[in-house]
């Protein structure tokens, strides 16, 4: 299979470079997936997509452009192609446009990612029914449960890239996730929903599907009587399925692009404080079965380990070759992978305890975040801390505040990261967040 | 005879694709007993341009076509797709897509019965016959209009893209229709710089129209928007936190209707009762003025459908009427558990996807009150003009929507700006807390889309001006 793609990609490279482009990068991927979605008590959908595309970049006269179809018929991606780079001589000049230097694509990692596992391609159909009779028995495990959806879903997918300066390479790998969701009655008309789904590259890496299901059962269970808590400033617990989220608005404006186009409130602080000592952040996109994880990112930049933060310290964004060549920095990388922290040594009952009020946060519900400045506010829901442990939940509440200053604020980083992201967050803590409520 | 034969259609052209070839993948899909069938075939190219530091540097072109094939028994539902329109490859998807049945081959499709559909977005010139060197103008004028409207401008980029998409259904009960719907959106963010701080912001407008829509006074009306929305930034700060009156302007705060009550209504949450709405239906919901329509009969809306990817006719659905709940928004499946029309709901990202019961364009008509009136009734609140993101939890109702502009109402009067401040509540309660709406609805020509289920379609909203009594405020605490 990759050999065939690389093939194709090299295809698209030449056609594109007889019709005139001076460089050119193609690539070909194929994906196939199978998801079963199963709801009280019988499969309600079976779903299988076999996809694939070509996505091509031009460089022509100093003029760029990018182009996919999932037309693959040679006659078809012919003309695709001849139109692309006559369509991209119409376009401005651009002299920060430019290939990227091939010495950006050496010392590509022969390490093996492991990111494939056999029995993952193809999960018997029985063995799927199965799982999910399970998880759908579990997830119904409690009289006030309206309705629980249970999903198996899995697959593979491999790409290619060539590109006209010398860029040649394949990637690919499998992926699996199950997990539940759960609505319950809660008798005043609201019916509270959890879930929890959980997914990894090998099969051996998850937890048993009835595990996942139980997990959203009593996620849901715990929401039964949330209320509105009065508002507050206060300390906040982020759960780490909730803190990836929180994160990744930070990793988004560390980008070139963010940067150069002025909209990030991370601009000009490489190098100096921007969070409290406790956060050490590198990104590693060589992890071993990480979700994230790559030999070479989309320009074909071979994959290194890169500090993001250091205690505290800002040290690197994510900068690409157009915006890299604009600012006049050497491209590292076009953005994140794996994001993977320097953990704690407490767990959530331990960090709870410390806190002793505040709020702990599972889910967040919309929200917002401002890239150039870092005011955010988001609603969420969880629990109430009261005397150092968890109690009731709450919800329609809101968080308000800055990154900047939120970030000054951690107080405490846990020891449990999430394995079931690329963002391997562990539980957060914050000092003095701005809480609306009653 | 159909209204519309597949010889001298493209996918006839293009393809090779003719009744025959239709009728045996709707076959195939029902061969292990499924009781219907469906094939939806699209074909989009689109076109993505980019003006940045004064260039336009980046331009990017895609092509997406295929055809998805869904075998239904009852409410399970088997689906595969092909992007190769080949029939060996849909005709293998079809038997992927026929294995949520396990029983006897299916009735095969009936005779085609054409629909005749309305025009709702003609347009004098298709998006595929404008060169991109047409298109380029466009965003270099609304860059020098954005430039010029402000001196503390730092940047500008402008962002387009148009689509034109064809699609082709095919039932086994012998629908048989096209559509050919255009797309259009132009951006325009800027980011100001102002003793040392910056602001940034954006504003964005997306019809089914064509190009000569664009007129400079739309251009310059977006460019004015993007700015003013910016400038006001430096002076806004965070209100108050916790409950409080919200006023909704007329137009973008339609996004209350779209997260608090449509997605409730979408009927496949209720079918399987994990809506908040399940049980409410011919109930008073909220107050007599409020009346609330679904409508994917406005021309060029950017929520406008002739169709919807079920081969049913869309129509305008009035979910609210007078405060009673009337009706839920429907796809053909839910219109079944129903006993019900379905209401032209049925919608999907692409054929990759399974279609569902989604919004269109989702307003509010007129109430009886004015602006002013209503503002002269607040407090102490807030009134609430731009947004950047919306959400809810169907089963517990609860909505947030993310407030980018807005002002501080005093003492019945607009005081200072706020900015960045999520608002949440819950939707049966908010509901019944409108307590004033204005004779001034608008829709708003945003490009909104909505997600859901990890798919996402292109809608409207809009409302009147409109009083919440009381919704939860993100904010400082004094």
């Amino acid at each position: 299979m990759p050999d065939e793609l690389i093939q194709q990609s090299a295809m698209a490279v030449d056609l594109a470079l007889k019709s005139g482009a001076d460089d050119a990068v193609a690539s070909v991927s194929r994906s196939q997936n199978t998801r079963f979605t199963y709801r009280d008590g019988k499969v309600e959908q079976v779903q299988q997509s076999a996809s694939c595309g070509l996505h091509l970049r031009l460089y022509v006269d100093s003029r760029y452009s990018s182009h996919s179809t999932t037309d693959l018929r040679p006659e078809q991606v012919r003309r695709f192609v001849e139109d692309a780079v006559l369509l991209t001589r119409h376009l401005q000049p651009d002299p920060y446009r430019a290939i990227p230097d091939p010495a950006l694509y050496a010392d590509r990692s022969t390490a093996d990612l492991d990111l494939d596992d056999p029995a993952v391609r193809d999960l018997p159909r029985d063995l799927c029914l199965g799982w999910l009779r399970g998880m759908d028995a579990v997830a119904h495990g409690d009289a006030r449960v309206i309705s629980a959806t249970s999903q198996v879903s899995f697959g593979s997918s491999s790409s290619a890239m060539v590109s006209s300066n010398g860029f040649e390479g394949s990637r690919g790998g499998a992926h699996v996730s199950y997990g539940s969701s759960v609505t319950l009655n809660e008798g005043d008309g609201r019916r509270p929903e959890a879930h929890r789904y959980v997914n990894a590259r090998h099969l051996t890496d998850l937890p048993a599907p009835e595990t996942a299901a139980a997990e959203a059962l009593r996620r849901a269970l715990d929401r039964l009587g949330s209320r509105k808590a009065p508002s507050a400033r206060a300390t906040l617990v982020v759960d780490p399925e909730a803190g990836g989220n929180l994160l990744s608005r930070i990793t988004g404006v560390l980008s070139a692009g963010a940067i150069q186009q002025n909209r990030s409130f991370l601009a000009g602080k490489k190098g100096q404080q921007i969070a409290s000592p406790l956060l050490t952040l590198t990104d590693e996109p060589l992890l071993p079965r990480g979700l994230s994880s790559r030999p070479y990112d989309s320009e074909g930049i071979s994959a290194r380990p890169t500090p993001v933060i250091e205690q505290g310290a800002l040290r690197n964004y994510y900068v690409d070759t157009y915006y890299g060549r604009k600012l006049g920095w050497t491209p590292t990388t076009g953005g994140p992978s794996n994001l993977v922290f320097v953990p704690g040594d407490k767990a959530l009952d331990a960090l709870v305890a410390d806190a002793g009020e505040g709020f702990y946060v599972n889910a967040w519900l919309g929200g917002n975040a401002d890239a150039t400045t870092g005011d955010f506010s988001f609603g969420f829901h969880g629990h109430r801390i009261e005397g150092g442990r968890l109690s009731v939940p709450v919800s329609e509440m809101n968080i308000t505040g800055n990154f900047l200053d939120l970030l000054n604020n951690l107080a405490a980083v846990g020891n449990d990261p999430n394995p079931w992201s690329g963002y391997r967050t562990p539980t957060l803590v914050f000092r003095d967040v701005e809480f609306s409520g009653r | 005879m159909p209204a519309m034969t597949l010889q001298d259609h493209p996918f006839g052209v293009w393809f090779g694709i003719d009744e025959a070839v239709v009728s045996r993948v709707l076959t195939e899909a029902m061969s292990c007993g499924a009781e219907f069938s469906d094939a939806y075939f699209q074909h989009t190219r689109g076109v993505s341009i980019a003006l940045e530091d004064g260039l336009v540097s980046r331009a990017s072109t895609g092509v997406e076509q295929g055809v998805g094939v869904r075998a239904v028994l009852g409410d399970q539902v088997g689906y595969a797709f092909s992007e190769s329109l080949d029939l060996g490859p849909m005709l293998a998807a079809a038997r992927a897509a026929a294995a949520i049945a396990s029983g006897a081959s299916g009735a095969p499709s009936q005779a085609i019965r054409p629909l005749d559909l309305p025009d709702r977005y003609g347009v004098g010139r298709d998006w595929e016959a404008v060169g991109v060197s047409e298109r380029l103008p466009l965003l270099q004028k609304a860059e020098g209009v954005a430039r010029q409207m402000e001196p503390d401008v730092e940047k500008v980029s402008i962002y387009w893209n148009d689509s034109d998409q064809r699609v082709l259904v095919a039932t086994s009960d012998g629908v048989f229709c096209a559509d050919r719907r255009p797309m259009a959106m132009l951006a325009c963010q800027v980011t100001l710089l102002k003793n040392g701080k910056r602001q940034s912001h954006s504003a964005s407008v997306a019809r089914r129209e064509d190009i000569g829509w664009f007129t400079d006074e739309r251009i310059r009306d977006l460019c004015r928007r993007a700015v003013d929305n910016t400038r006001i930034l430096f002076d806004a700060r965070r209100p108050p936190a916790g409950e409080m009156p919200v006023v909704l302007a007329a137009g973008a705060s339609g996004i209350l209707l779209h997260e608090a009550i449509g997605h409730g209504l979408e009927a496949d949450y209720n079918r399987k009762g994990t809506s908040i709405y399940a049980t409410l239906l011919n109930q008073k919901v909220a107050p007599d003025f409020v009346t609330i329509v679904d409508d994917g009969t406005r021309p060029n809306d950017r929520g406008a459908l002739n169709v919807d990817d079920e081969g049913t006719p869309t129509e305008r659905t009035v979910l609210i009427e007078r405060g009673v709940l009337r009706s839920y928004m429907h796809d053909r499946i839910s219109a079944r558990h129903y006993g019900v029309k379905p209401t032209g709901s049925g919608r999907r990202e692409s054929f990759r996807h399974t279609p569902m019961p989604r919004m269109r364009s989702t307003y509010m008509l007129d109430g009886p009150h004015t602006r002013d009136e209503i503002i002269a009734a607040v407090g102490r609140g807030i009134i609430a003009e731009t947004f950047t993101n919306g959400q809810v939890q169907i089963g517990a109702g609860d909505f947030t929507f993310y407030v980018k502009n807005g002002w501080l109402i005093e003492n019945g009067r607009i005081t200072a700006p706020i900015k960045d401040v999520n608002i949440i509540g819950n939707g049966p309660e908010a509901l019944k807390n409108v307590t004033m709406a204005a004779a001034d609805a608008r829709l708003d020509e945003s490009s909104w889309t909505c997600g859901k289920n990890g798919q996402g379609v292109p809608v409207s909203l809009g409302i009147p001006t409109v009083l919440v009594k009381s919704l939860t405020v993100g904010g400082v605490n004094a």
